[in-house]
């Protein structure tokens, strides 16, 4: 085969694949969410523009704090560029968002980008983690009170799972660094380990906050899924299965807990949001350097480029995740074609 | 002393939590031995130590340099660029980068001498250039921190370097507190002017001075990590390799991280929490006094305040000792006046100081037909708790008080610019009277957060600044104290204290025994603190 020949196949072997992707109800279904997020992120960034642009004082006014006297604050003003309408420096930002720069700090003077560069990893190693915990924690003991719904274990499980969503992940937080690290030190109280210096010290350093925020979400998780377990082993088709003579374990976790996933899986990227929420405050306690942590001195020092990038790529994250969760249906589920009339 | 610092919703909730919390802990708490201070042994070399920040400390976005950081940071600059001068235990002012300053006889001039022979930590020479260049920045900077809304002006003179060693600074009028200024401010922190050209904007991320420690690494405002300068001008010290400063949400998560080891030492400002850690047995606790105590500025422009006799009924009607001893545990310390205990001029008694008189204050409330006020504060724990308590105590007096917690800085300055306010619980003071925001900053007739409009105060203000005899300054601020008594301008409740916490393996002044809070902020002599080895 010649040259010119390969060249017009592989060329041709890369239009079908393009016309086979540009037929794909998952891929079509992800274009079209990621074409309807940018209007949303949009107005996530305008309402916290607004919002901030509302709120009493500027940066000016809470980096030279109390002391400050007017012409001090008036000069710092011009420094910073606010004495330009809020319109126009909202204006100025998306414009650099739109380019991909996300500008400065008002504080620091340090570029958001590099900020966020910085921070991100360790805040979306915690929402991991903590997802992780919850689920492992949440799958195995609704099956559990599932399995004999009124026996021991459910009344337990449910007691406790309630318990937990009940406890407010920042008094969970120092119950478990007074538990574990203070009078079993098993694990770190504060501080954090980047994955790359050491994988064990990473994972032992995010522990704890992943239990603070993942045990009451496990709490909620299995309360939720256990009712779904419930509900589904009245459905025919589990009758059907054990009519088959298929164990009770197999019918629980093969058929009802299959089923109850969707549901599950729906909450969980709901709650994405919340978990996110939660890390802004678990980061504080345990001195984690995570955005969190960024995002609270923003706002103390009312930096608003910085909050507006970190409400952007947290907005994007969860944007994304609910993106993720909606092409997960159709993973587990073959049925579900998106784009197309189910059979 | 800046006004109250505000605290967010989770700061209040983590509060609450961490006072249940206590319990928790002290029930399973080791045992019971009062800890004191702890000064004695051999300094041994070598080391880490991570000391955690919180609340305004843990906020240095601005950077380190020291003529733009604001008043927070100066934890971290004393660490990086050592001192001019510092204050010792006992509150003198002591000569560090520094050897000594002459006041002339007339106060309008100041000479520092220089220690010799100090080099700044990129290797360029410490001398009286590099002061003088460093004095004029922190005169033209926007930083708060900036010496220039004290200091009189310059005379055309300025500042002169007679010799290597020697600064001259002229100023136009009589200073008395020129050195009190000076310690509080940016120009006790000499950055290395070199670095400052050679490194532009990245100097505040990665600031050089003269002190005992050179940075490594820092994520603002989260971690700072400083490493021993092995060319500091003591010889053998620091004793620390390592020193990181590890940004916490508050007291109970420091405390905690504490006990597990993972820090080994930090401020604690929580009554309870400072009790408790007192009688931990594995942490030493010293209680560093504040400079600066809590004052009910009343606004002498409006009503209701603008009746002498209700501000007479608000004194008559206020208890401070029972605060101070139900709701702090007795560890804060009464004052009748605007300087806290740390501070030069404490007068705790006043002479014919209104005290707590439940029947007078009725009387007076009767007399005047009824009394509404409106009270607002910072959200800070210490400021609700309090406003909580005046409320109640003004009821008992029939004073009808609506209470404000203001949420955020920006709020309680629109308060005080607003000039609508009626009464305000605020802290007042500073190591000196005279400095940025100390008396004339709640009492001068022209202070933004001022409610006294007195010339006659304001006069005796400008005269005990100016005032070069310290004895003579003592006399003139007690006629203050006694004149704001007199004319029942504001009561005065007390001084609130830091608990400075260390690990029992840490000593050093400022960690493990009292120093001054010049700045209102702990300050640790780092170049003194040392980790016994086990």
């Amino acid at each position: 085969m010649t040259a010119t020949a390969s060249v017009a196949v592989s060329a041709d072997r890369l239009t079908r694949r393009v016309a086979w992707l540009a037929t794909s109800p998952s891929l079509r279904l992800a274009a079209r969410r990621l074409l309807i997020a940018v209007p949303v992120l949009w107005g996530v960034s305008a309402l916290t523009f607004v919002v901030m642009s509302v709120l009493p004082g500027n940066a000016a006014q809470q980096l030279l704090g109390a002391q400050a006297t007017p012409a001090q604050v008036h000069q710092l003003e011009l420094q910073l560029g606010l004495d330009k309408p809020a319109w126009l420096r909202y204006g100025d930002w998306l414009g650099g968002v739109v380019t991909g720069n996300l500008g400065k700090s008002i504080a620091s003077g340090q570029s958001v980008t590099a900020i966020i560069g910085l921070r991100l990893p360790v805040t979306l190693e915690l929402v991991v983690y903590a997802l992780v915990v919850s689920l492992a924690l949440a799958v195995p003991v609704a099956l559990l009170a599932a399995h004999r719904p009124g026996g021991l274990a459910d009344r337990l499980s449910m007691g406790i799972s309630m318990a937990g969503l009940s406890v407010a992940n920042y008094v969970l937080a120092l119950v478990l660094v007074i538990v574990l690290a203070v009078y079993l030190p098993v694990f770190p109280a504060i501080g954090f380990v980047p994955l790359g210096e050491d994988v064990g010290a990473n994972l032992r350093s995010l522990t704890l906050p992943a239990l603070a925020i993942g045990l009451p979400l496990a709490g909620f998780y299995t309360r939720l899924l256990r009712a779904d377990i419930a509900d589904q082993m009245q459905e025919d088709y589990v009758v059907t299965a054990r009519a088959k003579g298929v164990g009770p374990w197999q019918v629980l976790v093969r058929h009802a807990l299959r089923n109850s996933l969707f549901g599950l899986l729906t909450i969980v990227g709901v709650n994405l949001g919340t978990l996110i929420g939660a890390t802004v405050i678990i980061e504080q306690i345990f001195a984690l350097p995570g955005i969190g942590q960024a995002f609270i001195q923003a706002i103390n020092n009312r930096d608003v480029p910085l909050i507006e990038a970190i409400v952007l790529v947290l907005a994007s994250a969860v944007v994304l995740a609910n993106l993720l969760t909606d092409i997960l249906y159709a993973v587990l589920d073959p049925r579900i074609r998106y784009g197309q009339r189910p059979d | 002393m800046a006004p109250a610092q505000p605290g967010g919703w989770w700061t209040r909730r983590l509060a609450v939590a961490a006072a249940a919390l206590s319990l928790l802990v002290a029930a399973c708490g080791g045992g019971t031995t009062s800890t004191g201070t702890n000064q004695g042994g051999t300094p041994q070399r070598g080391g880490s130590l991570n000391y955690l920040v919180s609340g305004p400390l843990a906020n240095w976005d601005r950077g380190l340099d020291s003529a733009s950081g604001g008043a927070a940071p100066s934890i971290f600059e004393d660490a990086i660029y050592s001192q001019l001068f510092r204050l010792s235990p006992t509150g003198e002012i002591e000569p560090i980068l520094a050897t000594g300053y002459q006041l002339s006889a007339d106060g309008t001039t100041v000479t520092l001498s220089l220690r010799q022979g100090v080099k700044f930590q990129d290797g360029t020479p410490f001398d009286a250039s590099a002061v003088a260049w460093n004095i004029n920045r922190d005169l033209t900077t926007t930083c708060v921190c900036s010496p220039v809304t004290s200091w009189p002006k310059l005379s055309s003179e300025g500042i002169t370097t007679p010799d290597d060693h020697t600064v001259v600074l002229h100023f136009s009028r009589p200073y008395g507190a020129v050195i009190s200024v000076l310690i509080t401010s940016s120009v006790n922190h000499i950055v290395s002017p070199t670095a400052v050209q050679k490194l532009g904007d990245q100097f505040k991320l990665k600031p050089v001075g003269a002190g005992p420690f050179e940075v490594v690494s820092n994520l603002v405002s989260s971690q700072l990590v400083l490493q021993r300068y092995d060319g500091f001008f003591k010889k053998g010290q620091p004793y620390l390799d390592k020193l990181t400063f590890t940004t916490i949400g508050g007291d109970q998560p420091a405390y905690q991280a504490m006990l597990a080891g993972q820090a080994q030492a930090g401020g604690l400002t929580t009554p309870a929490l400072i009790q408790q850690a007192r009688q931990n047995p594995s942490l030493t606790v010293a209680l560093e006094q504040s400079t600066a105590p809590w004052v009910i500025q009343l606004n002498t422009a409006i009503p209701p305040f603008n009746n002498e006799l209700a501000r007479e009924a608000i004194y008559y009607a206020t208890d401070p000792d029972a605060m101070r001893v139900h709701l702090f545990n007795n560890l804060f310390t009464a004052t009748q006046s605007f300087t806290g205990p740390a501070g030069l001029f404490y007068t705790p008694k006043v002479p014919g100081y209104r005290t707590y008189n439940l029947a007078k204050a009725k009387q007076l409330v009767s007399q005047l037909g009824g009394l509404t006020v409106d009270l607002f504060a910072g959200n800070d724990t210490i400021s609700t708790t309090l406003l909580q308590a005046l409320q109640t105590q003004w009821s008992q007096a029939g004073i009808q008080t609506t209470i404000r917690a203001d949420p955020d800085l920006t709020r309680i300055i629109q308060e005080f610019t607003g000039k609508k306010w009626q009464a305000g619980l605020q802290l007042v003071g500073a190591y000196d009277p005279a400095v940025g925001a100390g008396l004339p900053f709640r009492f001068l007739s022209t202070a933004i957060y001022s409610g006294v409009h007195d010339t006659t105060l304001d006069q005796m203000m400008d005269t005990a600044a100016s005032s070069t005899d310290k004895s003579k300054r003592a006399q003139q601020y007690a006629d203050i104290a006694k004149y704001i008594s007199d004319h029942a301008y504001s009561p005065f409740l007390f001084g609130a204290v830091t608990g400075a916490t260390a690990l029992k393996s840490v000593h050093g002044p400022g960690l493990t025994s009292s120093v001054p809070l010049a700045g209102g902020f702990p300050a640790p002599y780092w170049d003194e603190a040392w980790i016994a080895k086990a």
